[in-house]
Parts: structure tokens; sequence; C-alpha cells
């Protein structure tokens, strides 16, 4: 995976640069730890934690943090120190009060982590680079994943994090001293990097995550909170550790991931712990990405993470919290929570009837708008959504789509006739773009069956099922190949609906693809969103497929509506996509007595990646057919440009 | 209106019948009634006025289609250079009509023609070309890897160009392709933008046969069969470029041009 990343001045996979160092003002230590060996052409390495002033964004290798503690100790910036002090994994914590005893008591634990946390500072820098908007006040405290929230609630004090520290740092090759020093810092929530400290992967991660955890309770003291607070915001992507960040950072999320999911965190230093709602849901995600955090992929840190199985309760619990949802989309949450309704249509119909209902039973509150108001009760329901499950990029499309006629409504028109309308639009764009685009996709597709024929498909996409069917139908004899993956096997439903239906069909696994490859005369994938350089964006488990068809000249044709077309490009898997539960990697449903990794599954150095979705790039693809009939890939931004940018959506 | 395009789509559907093979009238059949039906004319109360637009407008077509070839012989004027060598296959009059302006633009430059069997384009291209005195080569089919080496660029006209920006081409098009982009050497296709066709073939297989029958000069046995099919599929990612009355473009802006036209 590395030299898919972009040229970044990497140490070590932990070690990430984001690449937007800026010195912040030196005024405060102007020589760095060695933090930034990289970067750090401009301060020195010296230890001296004045690398504060340098923006967030620089992440502290994982070395002598020791030295850098005892550097470290300038107690003054603040801000610069906390960030700083996220390098030290207990310090950071330290910082704080409650977090810090919280600390205190993981940091054993955590600090290993923390520690290598410290160089996973390196993937914070990617969140980090928004705080340098925040400014450098940032403790680069990591969303204490592992950390109780409630820490963070606590304004530690200065003197408490110092504490703190030191207990936090022991984990780690820091000293202790270090991490008093950094105590004085923490506080400050300042958002650089400290430690140029190299500790163990382990070290480095208790390290960050203390200082996490400390940035998230640290917030609440002095400017560190805030800024740790905001900071957690942005680490949005970077789950975990601060559950309430994360809360706060989902909250961040706005109903474009897709488009700002890394802007999500940048948003002002979210004073998340003011704004009831906003701590009371993150205490709600707090509580369920505790454990998240140990076991995150580093790579992938800047995709939310939650832990599975243990939303639900939170869910129910907000659910009257706050304002309350409408019936229809709450239900529609939790059908997405639980995995109920899958599948790029699926989920968007459902969406959209949701909001169709939410819609005729809403009324326009006293002296506000219709428009105003209303978008803005949608924003709130595809907020939540977002909390269920990220949305998929057809969902985002439907809500622009939905977005823009309310924004459309003439004003004469009365609240019943508005509703109306709107209702009359949403029900006409799932007619059109999605029943009726699948049926007009069916039928172009079909021609491209010939008797004979040998089809490929992989897991399970509604467009490709209504073409097997239909070409059944129409008389046309074919051999149909199912291939399939963990942890979803999809395939098998699909399997299960085209045996009946009467097809002969072939079910095998993914790694068997290129076995059965040299018989295959047709590959029909679905796609779960095409983007404008042709790349395919779609279940992971489909670029494979399509290299090895493309590698037997076998022509893979994808069926995919044109309502899921996007004007973003993508050049890999990794800076988009979805993270799904890393434990139903480690086991097997339906067979308790496999359970390899029961012992293993808090080990710091395991890690379960179970991403959801990947790019396949356009020059596998050899066609797609839309709704606008058969286009090569390279016509996708041609589609987009033409039909989809109008405001008209027709 | 409506009788009038009813009555439009019936001529272009018995013009059609005519040679169902033909990939270039079908697809300027059908550009024909777009570019004349997809007009505001139809809107006018009028019906003579909308009438003697519809008339122009086909008027115009066919000027624009019978000048594409005087279009594109210029567009590629720049492509040719002096001592270069071009390989040709088939027998195109756009082809001709590019390399007749070049020899009256008093450029050096050699052609290399293959024989084309069994349709003999080879003889009829290298008469004309010998009439513009320009140097000639004749090649059997099969000694176009052989001599690739000395060539510059390949020239090629066009039966259809298809949506994913491949062309339909006379039989053998698809090999010069391949060995051309194998030595790298560019591949140059002359096509007026009529012949622009909604077709998108995944191989070989997928289009409408096209055959003729093919003499050997000897009696064949009845047991051994004879492949007949007169063209071929020649994917985009062989091509370079192609000229057109609209320009010249890159393979894949054929959708994109299909997908204004026609949607």
């Amino acid at each position: 995976m590395e030299p898919r990343r972009p040229s970044r001045a990497v140490i070590d996979p932990k070690v990430r640069q984001v690449g937007f160092i800026t010195p912040n003002a030196p005024p405060q230590q102007p020589v760095r730890t060695q933090s930034y060996p990289p970067e750090s052409n401009s301060p020195p390495l010296s230890e001296s934690p004045a690398s504060n002033s340098l923006s967030p964004v620089m992440i502290p290798p994982p070395r002598h943090l020791s030295d850098n503690l005892t550097a470290y100790r300038t107690p003054a910036v603040p801000v610069p120190e906390s960030s700083r002090r996220r390098a030290e994994p207990a310090a950071v914590a330290c910082s704080y009060d409650p977090s810090e005893s919280l600390f205190g008591t993981s940091s054993p634990a955590p600090s290993p982590l923390a520690s290598s946390r410290l160089v996973v500072d390196g993937e914070f820098s990617e969140e980090s680079w928004f705080k340098k908007s925040d400014s450098a006040k940032f403790a680069s405290s990591f969303p204490g994943g592992g950390f109780d929230l409630t820490t963070v609630k606590n304004v530690g004090v200065a003197a408490a994090v110092a504490a703190k520290k030191p207990a936090a740092v022991s984990g780690n090759e820091k000293s202790k001293a270090s991490g008093a020093e950094s105590k004085n810092e923490l506080p400050s929530g300042s958002g650089s990097k400290t430690s140029k400290v190299k500790m163990t992967k382990s070290e480095r991660r208790s390290l960050q995550e203390s200082q996490r955890a400390a940035k998230a309770g640290g917030n609440k003291s002095a400017g560190a909170s805030s800024s740790r607070a905001a900071k957690q915001p942005q680490q949005k992507k970077d789950a975990a550790p601060a559950p309430p960040s994360v809360a706060a950072s989902e909250k961040k999320g706005t109903d474009r991931p897709p488009e700002k999911e890394r802007k999500k965190d940048v948003p002002a230093p979210r004073m998340q712990f003011d704004d009831k709602s906003r701590v009371e849901k993150a205490k709600k995600r707090a509580v369920v990405n505790q454990t998240e955090v140990r076991n995150r992929v580093e790579l992938f840190r800047h995709l939310p993470q939650y832990e599975h199985g243990t939303q639900l309760p939170d869910l129910e619990s907000k659910f009257f919290r706050n304002d309350p949802m409408h019936r229809a989309v709450y239900k529609v949450g939790l059908q997405y929570l639980a995995g109920d309704i899958t599948g790029g249509n699926a989920r968007c119909i459902a969406m959209l009837q949701a909001f169709s209902e939410a819609i005729r039973d809403y009324t326009t509150p006293a002296e506000k708008t219709l428009t105003r108001d209303l978008t803005a009760k949608i924003g709130s329901y595809v907020s939540f959504l977002i909390e269920c499950r990220p949305l998929s990029i057809s969902m985002g499309n439907a809500i622009r789509f939905l977005k823009n006629r309310i924004a459309k409504l003439p004003l004469t028109l009365s609240e019943s006739e508005a509703k109306t309308s709107l209702c009359l639009d949403i029900d006409r764009f799932i007619n059109e773009k999605i029943i009726l685009a699948d049926r007009v996709i069916v039928r172009h597709a079909s021609t491209k069956i010939r008797d004979g024929d040998v089809l490929l498909t992989y897991g399970s996409s509604c467009v490709v099922e209504m073409l097997l069917s239909h070409a059944l139908e129409l008389g046309k004899k074919f051999h149909v190949v199912i291939v399939d993956s963990r942890p979803k096997l999809e395939g098998q439903s699909l399997l299960r609906r085209l045996v009946a239906n009467g097809l002969n069909c072939t079910y095998t696994h993914l790694n068997a693809v290129s076995y059965i490859m040299h018989e295959v005369t047709r590959v029909f994938l679905g796609a779960s969103s095409i983007l404008s350089n042709g790349t395919v964006y779609s279940r992971v488990g489909t670029a494979a497929v399509a290299m090895v068809a493309n590698a037997f000249s076998v022509p893979v044709l994808i069926c995919c509506e044109a309502y899921k077309f996007h004007e973003r490009v993508q050049l890999d898997s990794i800076c988009f996509n979805e993270l799904g539960d890393p434990q139903a990697v480690a086991k097997v449903s339906g067979r308790g007595d496999v359970n390899y990794l029961g012992s293993l599954g808090n080990k710091d150095n395991l890690q379960l990646l179970n991403l959801m979705y990947d790019a396949t790039p356009s020059e596998y693809i050899s066609m797609i057919v839309t709704d606008y009939g058969m286009i090569p890939p390279t016509s996708v931004p041609v589609i987009v440009r033409e039909y989809c940018r109008d405001q008209l959506w027709i | 209106m409506m009788e009038l395009e009813i009555e439009l789509k019936k001529a272009s559907d018995s013009l059609k019948s005519w040679d169902t093979t033909s990939i270039s009238l079908t697809a300027g059949c059908d550009l024909f009634m777009r570019y004349v039906t997809r007009t505001s004319a139809l809107e006018y109360e009028d019906f003579n006025s909308a009438k003697s637009r519809l008339i122009e407008r086909a008027e115009k077509f066919g000027e624009i289609s019978y000048k594409a070839r005087r279009i594109i012989a210029m567009l590629s004027q720049d492509f040719i250079f002096d001592g270069c060598t071009i390989l040709v296959h088939g027998f195109s009059r756009v082809v001709l009509e590019v390399l007749k302006t070049a020899a009256q633009n008093k450029k050096l430059f050699r052609v290399l023609c293959t024989e084309g069997r069994p349709d003999r384009t080879g003889l009829r291209l290298s008469n004309e070309l010998a009439k513009l005195d320009v140097p000639v080569k004749l090649l059997i089919d099969s000694a176009v890897a052989y001599s690739m080496d000395e060539i510059d660029m390949v020239f090629v006209g066009a039966d259809g160009v298809v949506e994913s920006g491949g062309i339909i081409n006379m039989m053998g098009t698809y090999q010069i392709a391949l060995v051309a982009h194998s030595m790298n050497k560019p591949v140059y296709v002359a096509a007026e933008s009529y012949k622009f066709a909604r077709l998108y073939p995944l191989d070989q297989k997928d289009m409408a046969p096209a055959l003729r029958p093919i003499d050997f000069g000897v009696p064949i046995p009845s047991k051994v069969e004879v492949e007949t099919s007169a063209r071929d599929y020649t994917p985009p990612q062989y091509l370079t470029l192609l000229f057109t009355d609209l320009g010249v473009l890159t393979p894949s802006v054929v959708s994109d041009e299909l997908i204004q036209l026609y949607l």
C-alpha cells in the first residue's frame, strides 16, 4: 500500500508527514524535536518542544521521545505544546485531570499504543492539517480511542496533565520528565507534534491515544480543550480515540461526506462540549468507538470506524433526546445500521421514500420559510443517516437533487402544494432515474449476451440480476458464474434467486477467479458509483475481478445508472472508502468453532481491516451500460457535464 | 410534421435495407434523421416554412458530407511531412483525397499499399497514386510486419466509427493496427463524421456479419471452410487519431460527439 500513496516524505508507515509543514510562528520554540525528520529541515531537531509552533500537521517521529520530552518542558506556548504533547502519549493524556487519570490508568496499556500513535501522528497530520486553520493550538491529542470520553470532558489542569504525563509516558520511551514538561504544554493543547522520539509502534500508538484522549479531555482545559475539541472533530476521520471527538466530527460530517469528507474536521474549534446536543451525540459515539481505536489500520485512519453492535442502544436513547427524528427516517437509519438494506439503489430508494414521508408530515413552523426550514430538516436527517452508515455516492446525489428541488420551489406555492410537488419530484426521481433507468440498462445490456455465453458476475448487483433474468426471459442460452467473497457473501442470495429462476449457475469464491476466467466470455459488474476519470467505485473485490478479466481479454461491462455518476476523481481505493466491522473478518458466521483470532483480538500488532469499496481503473473496463446507452469509460465526464450538472436533473 | 417524420423514417429504412451491412449507410441515414429533425423548425406553425427549414438543413447536411473530404484532407496535411513513408490499407476515397492534396502541395512522400485481397483494393489505389506521380510500392498483406520498420505512419479509412472510438474497416485493418501499435507507429483514420455509428462491439464477432465470397483461383474442397467476413473491428487503443470534418479527434471524443448528437 505504501507505494500507492502520494509521495510524502515517509520515514516508515507510521510516520506520515502530510507535507503541510508550516512552521508556525517560530516564536515559541524554534527548535523542534526531531519529530519531523523529513521536514525538520527547519527546526533543528532540538528537543525543545518549540516545535509546537509548527503546525499540527507535523508528525513527530516516534524517536527519542525522551529527549524531546525533556526539551518539551518549556511550559511556554501552551498551544504548541499540547500538540506536541501528543507525542507523549501519556503526557498528553496527563495534561488533563480526569482524562489524565483516565489516561493514567490506561496509560500503561494505551501508552504503548499511544507511542505508536505518535508516529501515527503522521496520519493525524492528515487531519491535522485541518488544524492548521484552527491554529496550532490543537493539542495533538488523538481522539483518545480507548480513552474514556469522560476524561475528555474533564478539563485537566495543566498540572494535572503534567502529572499524568509522566504516567502516560512511562509506557513509552519518553522520559517522564518530558511528560512533565509536556504537561505544561498540554493544557495549551498545542497542535504541534513534538516527540522526535522514536518509539515502538505500540508505544507510539499509546502515546497518540493518550494524547488524543488528553486532547479530548483536555479540551476542557484552557485553550487546549477547545483546541482539542476542535482537533478532535477534525480528526473525524481519525476514528476512535476520542469518541466525543468522533461524535463531534460526525456531527461535523455534513450530509455530503464524499465531497467534504476531509473538510469535515476542519470546522472551527468545535465547542463540542458547549453544544449540548453535540455532546450527547458525542457521548453516544464515544461509547461506540472506544474499542476500535486500538486496532485501526494506520493507512485508513482518515476513515471513520465504529464499533459494531453497540450503536443501537445509543441511537435509541438519542432518538428521544434531540429533535425527534421522523419515524420513517429513523427506521431507515436503523435498517442501515443493522445492514438490512444494502446496495446503492436500495439504500437510495429507502432514503428517498423516508424523506418523502417526512415531507408529507412536515409542517412549517411559524415565521420560518418552508425552503430554509425544510432544507435544514433534511440536513439533520442526513446527518443522522450518516451516523448510522456513511452515505453512498448515489445517496449523496439524490440528496443534492432533493435540496435542489426544495431550493427551486416557487415562493408562491402554498405549503401543501409545495409538499405535494416535492413528493412528486421524489417519486419521479425514483421512477426515472432508478426504476426506468434499470429497465433501459437491462435492454441495452441484453443485446450483448449471446447464446452460448458464459457470464461472470461478482457479488450481488440488483441491475445485473435484472439483466440476467431478462436475458433468460428473452430465451437466450447462457451460463452464469457467480463469484463471491467474504465476509459479506452477498453472492449467495443472488445465487439463490437465479437458481430459483432456472438459470444455470456456477458459484465460486474470489480466490478461484483466475482459475475460472478462461472459460468466461463476458463479465457483468455493478457499481456503487462511477467517477469522472472512468474509475468504477464498487464493492471491494470488483477491481480484482476486472483485472483478471482484462488479463484474459474478457470484456468487462459495468451496469450503472447515470444518477450514480460523480464528478469526483479517485486514483486509489484508500483516500475515500468505507470501513466495515473488522471483527467480521475474523469470525465466520455460523461457525463458532472457527475462532482462530479469538485471543489475538486485542493485540497491538494485529489490525483487522474490512474495506467495503474499491476503485477499478478505467483501463480494465470495456463498456459502461447506463440509461443513456452504452458508453466507453472515457465518456463519463461527458454525461456528467451534459446531464447531471444542470439543475433540472431531468 | 409527425407525418413528415414518419415519411422520412420510411425512406431512410428503405435505403438502409438496400445494403444492410453497410455501416456508413446506416449511420449516415440515422445522423441525417437526427440532424434534420432535431430542429425547432418542427415547432413552426406554418408548414411551409418548417418544410423549407428542413430542406435547408438537409442540403446543409449534404454539403457538409460532400465537403467533409476536403476538410479532412486539409487537416491531415500537417501530419504528412517530407520524406515520410505512409502505409495505406483498403481503398478509401477519403485517404485518396488526403494523398492527392499532399501531392498537390508538393510534399515528398512514398506510399506502401497492401494488396488488399480479395478486393484488390491495393491495385486500384496504386493505379490512382501512380497517376499522381507518387512513388508507390505494393505489398502482399502478409508483408506488413516485415515492412513496418520503414513506415512512418499508417493511414486507413473507415466503414464506420463506433462509440468506443474504434473503427470498422476492411478485413486486415486490425492486424495492421496491432503491428503498428506494437512498433510505436501512429495509426491515423480518415473518416467523415456521418460515419459515427451507435454501435459498440465488444469483440470481433459482436457485429452484424458482412460476408463476401473469396475467390482463391483454385477450387476448394467442400469440406474446407472459408472465413468470408469482409471487415473487422479495431479497438480504440490501437488508433492514434481520427481525422474528421469535425476536426482532429482522439478516439475517446467520438463518444462525446455521439452523445451530444443523439442525446
